[in-house]
């Protein structure tokens, strides 16, 4: 191709951005230039600033040099809603461009008409998303719908590259450069801690493109009033409604983001009981409605017709709605990289500032939110690592491409390792998951009838039909075991809640939920019908998994704000008396200091420690320091953490100092004392639901085919139990136990934690009365502790504390 | 492992195997067996090691060798579902039947017992359910006009709260006119009951029995 030829279409993309008052911005010229030169590479740059077409452009203008029909690009989206609207964009940039190309859109709810097209190859440039590309995948004449393709651009990035979503991407993208080496892969992405590692995983080599307009970021805060009594703890934030509903007033249309899904039906709930304008202009936004109520509610944005939406973060990522003028934050944002990305939801026009406004919902969060505050002037974001060997996602993914037409064990290893989410993966355990997919397990265990793949000529391949049905059924790695629809009578849908909320109701009791007073008519065929009601009262959902981590950066930010680093902002004075209060019954951690307190009530004895290192990690070690206590002086010892700390309670503890706290928080011997003091397999048996669904092993039938299917599920936690006992080999297990070390206890920043708690001085304080900062931990659920654990002192236990009840 | 309790004006002796035995009548009972379960996932592609099969006929073997019951009655769902000819757990049923010649063994037929001819393992099968006065025996926990209703089906279970944390147990529980029997069989789920007034609810967990209390 000449350079001139080049220039003159690039020409007619440059015209069309003349049309709407707009010129190319460099990254976006570099984009387009480095994929002429037919490199990959990654275009990071905050919302609205023109990714997509920095994306679009250079295959656009390729396709207008060597014109060819059949699959030119392929657009992977995460999520569907995106998707009509990222196709509708992407359309007018291809008429704007005079290409014949056909712009189609395939998601899991495209309608049939879509997916014929689509069958008959009728499309040059596809918009889709990961679970979709795996579908695709898993037909056997993938290879020849992709012969033409020529490049893959996957929009937000970041929100796959953490989690299974991505790593199952990973694997399709293996997939598709193993039959085409000139295939170009480019991604779209916020602003990561680690935008290198984040190429490496997509794309394994290529540029880093930013945008250099840099979009300044507004954080304020709902500051308490002098004299105003402002909790020490709790996490609803409530009492701040006042101050939400001015700011809400105050703007066109406002984002309210709550951390959770029941603390947004709580705040939706407060607002609309305050609500002075029509009740229809104020809107509900989570994970858990239903997709039509959630899209009806998106719409309703994109038109301007709303004057507030409580939403969790299943609005922080999607399309942009010109009417936002204003974000609020409930509670600390818990993570820098997403206090940016909230605030970027507002001022999208160009040159105004994102402003959010964030309100603390107790005192100690004022200092969360200028530790925030200076992380992001200073660019200190978090990562977001892309997950390593999941060997559930490795089992579907095989038995995808032995659907799409078959493979070879070596050459399907070598494809595999070529990712980066599998790079180190062992030749033992990708031999380990096929034979699960094989024969149904280790060679431990004997699993009759049990025939996944079978192999003919070394290809393996799927020989029953329904094997496959499933199979294409159960693509994806998103989860939704042990969840009931919600419905009303009439038939509408609003969402799901967990089996065991509405477990715990019955026919007649009220609860809240998609931001309606509802009332349960009965439960049937994994449905609860409902019925509007009219009494305002009952509980509210709690779904699992809610609260996520102060993340590591912040909690560096964190220790450095409360030792004093942060200077005077605003926040720090207004926590000044009570950091005051801390002082002087305690004391407050210098930066290379770690405190320990103990404090004794009348419950009991509490011991304090506070290593700032966020709730997963000090889930983990509160349950390794309850084991050393045990160890000490036996006993039953239970615990509970937040972010900031985690606290042990006994009725006796024992003797404690300094030195024997130093001795007892010691990083020595930590993997073992984490095996033998936290139930690993009561936690791993929680974990394995995911695990057991993504590889295939649990198959949630679909609520329309009846009885036949429903006969066939069984609860991952029996499985999980029958495989433990007859086969403990199995690959299955052992993933189950990985992710709950890596994620559920955060292992590697657990054992950071203990070796910087080393290396500081220790100070000890024995308090008379809770310190502000132990009040919070003081008043958290147990979450867990360390006691004699077999079924004979279980029973004892419980039948002791059945006397002791009945007796009260 | 044991615990007695009075029903319908009977002693009935409840076991933490998920077993009920009625000394008058030296019957022992048990509920939802379903024999043959991992079969039918395995044929469908779930892999479920074979082993379920096993542990209940061994669980029932030491049930049987404790109580020494005349006759062992089923409260339907024995098996879950049909079996072809690779199905190794219709000779490891019927091997155990032959070593138990001795005891009467019968079923009242549960909605799963249509998939399968339960009569050619050498059991009594009763369609509906069957008076054994003061008692009815049934597969599905409705009331019965002239007795009290024992049944199984429903595979109750019930949380209990032990410390910091909770435990999801099958149960035993008797309401006023119907009482209904944990699963038996390895491989099933449980769904929860209420603990409300008037009810008589007792846990089973591997190593012993827990009455509730209100």
């Amino acid at each position: 191709m000449t350079s001139a030829a080049w220039r003159r279409a690039e020409a007619r993309l440059v015209a069309w951005f003349a049309t709407q008052e707009r010129r190319p911005a460099p990254f976006q010229r570099a984009a387009w230039r480095a994929w002429r030169d037919g490199r990959n590479g990654l275009i990071h740059a905050p919302t609205g600033t023109g990714k997509t077409l920095a994306a679009a452009g250079g295959p656009l203008i390729d396709a207008v040099l060597s014109p060819q029909t059949g699959l030119q690009l392929l657009w992977i989206t995460p999520l569907r809603s995106l998707a009509t609207d990222t196709a509708q964009h992407l359309a007018a940039a291809v008429e704007a461009m005079e290409l014949p190309w056909r712009v189609l859109r395939r998601t899991g709810d495209s309608g049939s008409a879509e997916r014929a097209k689509l069958r008959r190859g009728a499309c040059e440039l596809l918009v889709t998303t990961p679970e979709s590309l795996a579908l695709l995948l898993s037909y056997p004449d993938a290879r020849e719908r992709f012969t033409r393709l020529r490049g893959i651009v996957v929009d937000e990035w970041h929100e796959l590259i953490g989690n299974k979503r991505g790593t199952l991407l990973q694997l399709g993208l293996a997939r598709l450069r193993q039959w085409l080496p000139e295939l170009r892969t480019w991604g779209l992405s916020a602003t990561l801690g680690n935008l290198d590692e984040a190429l490496h995983a997509l794309a394994g080599d290529g540029v880093l493109i930013g945008a250099a307009t840099k979009k300044k970021t507004i954080i304020e805060t709902a500051l308490p009033e002098a004299g105003e009594r402002f909790p020490w703890a709790g996490h609803l934030g409530l009492s701040q409604l006042p101050r939400v509903l001015d700011a809400v007033l105050g703007a066109r249309t406002s984002l309210v983001f709550a951390n959770t899904r029941s603390q947004a039906e709580l705040w939706h709930e407060a607002l609309s009981s305050v609500w002075p304008e029509a009740p229809e202009t104020l809107a509900l936004h989570h994970g858990s409605i239903d997709p039509k109520l959630r899209f009806a509610t998106e719409e309703a944005l994109r038109v301007g017709a709303l004057r507030c939406v409580v939403a969790t973060s299943s609005l922080d990522l999607g399309v942009d709605f010109a009417s936002v003028e204003r974000v609020v934050q409930i509670g600390s944002p818990k993570s820098v990289a997403r206090l940016l990305q909230r605030a970027g939801r507002s001022g999208h026009q160009p040159g105004m500032p994102s402003r959010i406004l964030c309100v603390p919902t107790h005192l100690l969060e004022l200092a969360e939110i200028a530790a925030a505050r200076h992380a992001l002037e200073t660019g200190h974001l978090e990562p977001r690592r892309p997950m390593r060997g999941c060997l559930d996602v490795l089992a579907q993914h095989l038995l995808t491409m032995a659907l799409g037409g078959g493979f070879d064990a070596d050459a399907a290893y070598a494809e595999i390792t070529s990712s980066l989410a599998y790079a180190n993966l062992p030749r033992e355990q990708f031999d380990a998951v096929l034979a699960y997919l094989q024969t149904g397990g280790s060679a431990l265990a004997s699993y009759p009838e049990y025939q996944k793949l079978v192999q003919t000529d070394g290809r393996y391949h799927v020989d029953s039909g329904r094997i496959a049905r499933m199979h294409r059924l159960s693509i994806g790695t998103i989860t939704s075991d042990g969840t009931l629809q919600v419905r009303y009578m009439k038939g509408a849908r609003l969402g799901s809640v967990e089996e065991s909320f509405v477990s715990r109701l019955r026919p007649g009791d009220k609860f809240l939920f998609a931001g309606r007073h509802l009332e349960l008519v009965r439960v049937r065929d994994m449905t609860a019908y409902v019925r509007a009601s009219t009494h305002r009262r009952g509980g509210v959902p709690r779904w699992m998994g809610g609260r996520m981590p102060l993340s590591g950066e912040l909690s560096d930010e964190l220790r450095l704000t409360l030792a004093g680093g942060s200077g005077g902002t605003a926040e720090m004075r207004a926590l000044r008396p009570l950091l005051a209060v801390q002082d002087n019954q305690s004391s407050i951690p210098a930066i290379d200091e770690t405190l320990c307190e103990a404090t004794r009530t009348r419950e009991g004895d509490y011991l304090f420690v506070f290593p700032f290192a966020g709730r997963l990690a000090h889930e983990g070690l509160a349950a390794v320091l309850a084991y050393r206590l045990a160890q000490m002086r036996p006993g039953d010892y239970g615990y509970a953490v937040n972010d900031y700390g985690l606290t042990i309670t006994a009725a006796r503890m024992p003797a404690l100092d300094a030195e024997t706290m130093r001795r007892l928080l010691h990083p020595w011997g930590l993997r073992t004392d984490i095996r033998a003091s936290i139930n690993l397999s009561e936690l791993a048996r929680r974990q394995f639901r995911e695990i057991a669904r993504v590889a295939g092993l649990v198959f949630n039938g679909y609520p329309a085919q009846g009885k036949t299917l429903r006969q066939l599920q069984a609860s991952s936690g029996l499985l999980f139990d029958v495989l433990r006992r007859h086969d403990p080999a199995h690959p299955l297990l052992w993933q189950a136990e990985r992710e709950v070390l890596d994620q559920q206890l955060d292992y590697s920043r657990l054992r950071a934690c203990l070796l910087r708690v080393a290396r500081s001085r220790l100070v000890w304080h024995e308090t008379k009365r809770l310190s502000p900062l132990a009040f919070p931990l003081w008043v958290e659920r147990l979450r867990g502790g360390i006691a004699a654990d077999d079924w004979k002192t279980r029973v004892e236990r419980m039948l002791a504390s059945l006397e002791a009840g009945a007796d009260a | 492992m044991t615990h007695d309790i009075e029903v319908a004006g009977e002693r009935l002796t409840l076991h933490a195997h998920r077993a009920l035995y009625w000394p008058a009548r030296r019957m022992l009972m048990v509920a939802d067996v379903h024999f043959g379960k991992g079969a039918v996932f395995r044929r469908a592609g779930i892999a479920v090691p074979s082993g379920d099969t096993e542990d209940d006929l061994a669980r029932l073997d030491g049930l049987i060798d404790t109580f020494a019951p005349a006759t062992l009655a089923v409260l339907g769902d024995l098996v879950h579902g049909n079996a072809t000819e690779r199905s190794a757990w219709v000779d490891d049923v019927r091997a155990w039947r032959r070593r138990h010649h001795a005891t009467d063994m019968l079923l009242i037929a549960g909605n799963h017992d249509r998939h399968f001819d339960v009569a050619s393992l050498g059991i009594d099968v009763r369609p509906g359910h069957l008076h054994v006065a003061p008692f009815v025996l049934a597969h599905h926990p409705e009331r019965h006009e002239g007795g009290y209703t024992l049944a199984g089906h429903v595979h109750p279970g019930v949380a209990v709260r032990d410390g910091w944390r909770k435990h999801r147990l099958p149960a035993f529980v008797f309401d006023r006119d119907v009482g209904m029997l944990p699963a038996f069989g390895t491989l099933t789920g449980l769904h929860d009951v209420r603990v409300e007034p008037g009810r008589r609810i007792v846990a089973a967990t591997p190593a012993g029995l827990i009455p509730m209390r209100l």
